[in-house]
């Protein structure tokens, strides 16, 4: 099937490894519409929103920040701590937005789960639902992330 | 033929072009960039563009290798490969012109261009206006009338297509299977202009 | 038989001849020629044109920082283009403020020399150069930070001004794209034959995954620098330093120029940590103590292990900072380490009354 140049340029961008090592698809050989297809499905299987996934990593986001990257209770049985690195990264998307290369632990006292995010991680759920490619080293499964966060 | 039609059958063509004989909607010629590139308004709006130029200026220089090259010579038969060659030229010459001359034009139209060279609408209304024996001013009018038509398709359709992306829409009919049957419903609303123009 | 050799002659013939005139086309349409590119008013260079401005800048060693590899969508390469520019392209726009647009920015990745003309680069970039290195020695300083260091091969000797940083390079690795990263000198900028370092793995990051997994003593690095302007105001007023981690490296810098100098300011160095054993160049902050009467350090852990030998200040650093330290006014405050550890002291460094304007730290790009 012929693609969409845009499309095109903007699924190099995220294959390329100039931002992040692995870049963003990571080792993910379905073409990015299907990743962003199937991560939406499973997040609506889970019964949650993009804001709402968003919404609650920024809050355990602010509340590791207090902790200067120490580890802190960041709201129900999660805990959390902030790392944060030199530079920005872009968002890939094609539109202004440097984001902080601050990096969000999170684990649950209870169950053990845990994953780990970026200022760009959120940003790219929420206003593009995407949550990389698997094989990337910031991938979130919707599925898991919901069962941690809430 | 009444003396009017001089002047007006060009526009005629044109109209006919662009809606009753719709080359997206009424012959389905083009599908395929048609169902990848109609995500957004946007960019559907510059590859429409592309094609509108693309199919107007390939209209005129293949009117003229068929009838000033090809009949004379006997060898009308040769008219698909040689329609073929010349897009694939034409279409590589006025991307070069456009990435020199303007860089803006480029970035808006040019990054297209290589979607259109096997674009089978191009091919498909050199073709049409060869069997429709157009004389050259119908031809051009032709061509341009099925660019509009065809950049209409695709403005409704990535129009349509931005409000269903925040749609829930069951899995097995997302991507190619819903536009299909968008691109069926609209087709019925065209076939509604037959008769208007008599053409 | 005839018409079918007519046919393939006619045929050959009219796409022979479309080819000819597409390569001429070619020849003539592509070929920009050399152009002169005229920079800040003083300096031209003529290179051949057809490239982006910011590819033909960096074969001409003139660095301009860039993130995304010339994709247009960093924005790290903006550069004043008055001439010659071209319109702006509907990929530069977003990334484009009115006032931007107005004074002539572009980002230069998009820019095509396709004639002459006319740039400004900010003087500290045409200052930066590329050095040639071999790593010297690579040591451990906490379970993440290592300290590399690297003699200068060619050329052989760096001018900087102590809190400036460089851009290492990163060679292309496990399929990763070759990369530039920024880390802050931490040496003693009277050897002006070495640079050294000190990096923190960052999970997932290209750069420091290289220099902890891949780099080796003896192995040969390139980098370009110096950037920045965190230094050393030159005022006598007291200062208060607040780093964290890697935060360390220009603070360390900034000592030894202090030493060096002979500049008796006094200086109190606030240095967080995690947990003790994340504290590193003690020894070294104990003989900068040494020889600077004015200077002390204190470091300060947030989890000291429970029954652990760890005798000093806990809790945050800046709450630390905070419970030692009397009115501010007057003060200078140096800061380096993360945003989060940079906003927290913003705000107790000015609750304690000193002024916001006197504090300075990195932007972090």
């Amino acid at each position: 099937m012929k693609r969409d140049p845009e499309r095109a340029k903007l699924e190099a961008v995220l294959r390329a490894s100039k931002l992040v090592a692995g870049g963003f698809l990571g080792n993910d050989d379905r073409p990015l519409d299907e990743i962003l297809a199937d991560d939406a499905a499973a997040l609506e299987r889970a019964g949650r929103t993009r804001g709402e996934v968003a919404a609650r990593m920024r809050e355990i986001g602010a509340r590791a920040r207090e902790g200067i990257e120490t580890w802190v209770p960041a709201g129900g049985a999660v805990e959390a701590r902030m790392i944060e690195a030199r530079g920005r990264i872009p968002c890939p998307w094609d539109h202004p937005g440097r984001y902080f290369k601050t990096i969000v632990e999170a684990r649950r006292t209870d169950t053990g789960d845990a994953a780990r995010w970026s200022d760009l991680s959120v940003h790219l759920i929420e206003a593009h639902g995407f949550f990389q490619g698997r094989g990337s080293p910031f991938r979130l499964e919707p599925r898991r992330l919901v069962r941690l966060l809430f | 033929m009444n003396p009017e039609a001089g002047i007006l059958q060009p526009l005629v063509v044109m109209f006919s072009a662009a809606f009753t004989g719709n080359i997206l909607l009424a012959k389905f010629l083009g599908m395929c960039p048609f169902l990848a590139v109609s995500r957004q308004v946007k960019t559907a709006l510059g590859l429409g563009w592309a094609v509108v130029f693309v199919l107007t200026g390939t209209s005129v220089l293949n009117w003229l290798i068929y009838w000033k090259v090809l009949v004379p010579l006997n060898l009308e038969f040769l008219r698909f490969i040689m329609f073929i060659i010349m897009i694939a030229a034409f279409v590589q010459f006025v991307e070069m012109v456009l990435e020199r001359y303007s860089p803006v034009l480029y970035q808006k139209l040019g990054i297209f261009l290589p979607l259109i060279t096997v674009n089978c609408a191009i091919l498909g209304g050199s073709l049409f206006m060869v069997i429709r024996r157009y004389t050259l001013l119908n031809a051009v009018a032709f061509g341009f009338g099925s660019g509009i038509g065809w950049m209409l398709a695709i403005l409704a359709m990535a129009g349509i297509r931005e409000k269903l992306a925040e749609e829930r829409i069951p899995r097995g009919l997302r991507g190619p299977g819903i536009t299909l049957i968008i691109v069926g419903l609209m087709a019925l609303a065209f076939i509604g202009f037959t008769g208007v123009l008599g053409g | 038989m005839l018409a079918t050799a007519a046919g393939i002659l006619a045929v050959s013939g009219i796409a022979g001849g479309l080819a000819a005139l597409l390569v001429l086309a070619e020849r003539i349409i592509r070929n920009y020629g050399e152009c002169e590119i005229l920079i800040n008013g003083e300096r031209t260079l003529t290179a051949q044109g057809g490239q982006s401005l910011l590819e033909t800048l960096s074969q001409q060693k003139i660095f301009i920082p860039s993130a995304c590899g010339g994709r247009g969508t960093c924005a790290y390469c903006k550069l004043k283009v008055l001439d010659g520019g071209g319109p702006l392209l509907p990929t530069e726009e977003p990334y484009l403020d009115a006032a931007e647009r107005a004074a002539g920015v572009r980002l230069s990745c998009q820019v095509k020399v396709r004639g002459p003309l006319r740039i400004e680069i900010p003087e500290h970039l045409f200052r930066v150069r590329e050095f040639a290195a071999t790593c010297a020695s690579i040591r451990d300083l906490t379970h993440d930070i290592k300290e590399f260091r690297f003699a200068l091969r060619d050329p052989a000797r760096i001018e900087y001004t102590p809190g400036q940083y460089l851009q290492l390079f990163t060679p292309s690795y496990d399929g990763n794209e070759e990369v530039y990263r920024a880390y802050s000198m931490s040496s003693d900028p009277a050897d002006r034959e070495h640079v050294e370092l000190v990096i923190r793995l960052v999970p997932g990051g290209i750069c420091t995954t290289w220099c902890f997994e891949h780099l080796q003593e003896g192995d040969h690095v390139t980098f370009n620098g110096p950037y920045g302007d965190f230094r050393l105001s030159k005022t006598e007023a007291p200062m208060i330093f607040v780093a964290g981690g890697s935060g360390m490296a220009p603070i360390k810098c900034i000592l030894h120029q202090m030493q060096n100098e002979g500049i008796a300011r006094e200086a109190t160095y606030f240095f967080g940590a995690n947990r003790a054993d994340e504290l590193f160049y003690l020894d070294e902050m104990a003989a900068f103590e040494k020889a600077l009467p004015g200077f002390r350090f204190v470091p300060v852990v947030a989890h000291p292990e429970a029954g652990g030998a760890w005798q000093g200040e806990t809790g945050l650093v800046t709450d630390a900072a905070r419970r030692n330290l009397p009115d501010l006014a007057g003060h200078e405050g140096y800061l380096c380490g993360s945003p989060g550890l940079i906003q927290a002291a913003v705000r107790v460094l000015t609750d304690l009354g000193m002024p916001e304007d006197k504090i300075y730290y990195d932007t972090f790009g």
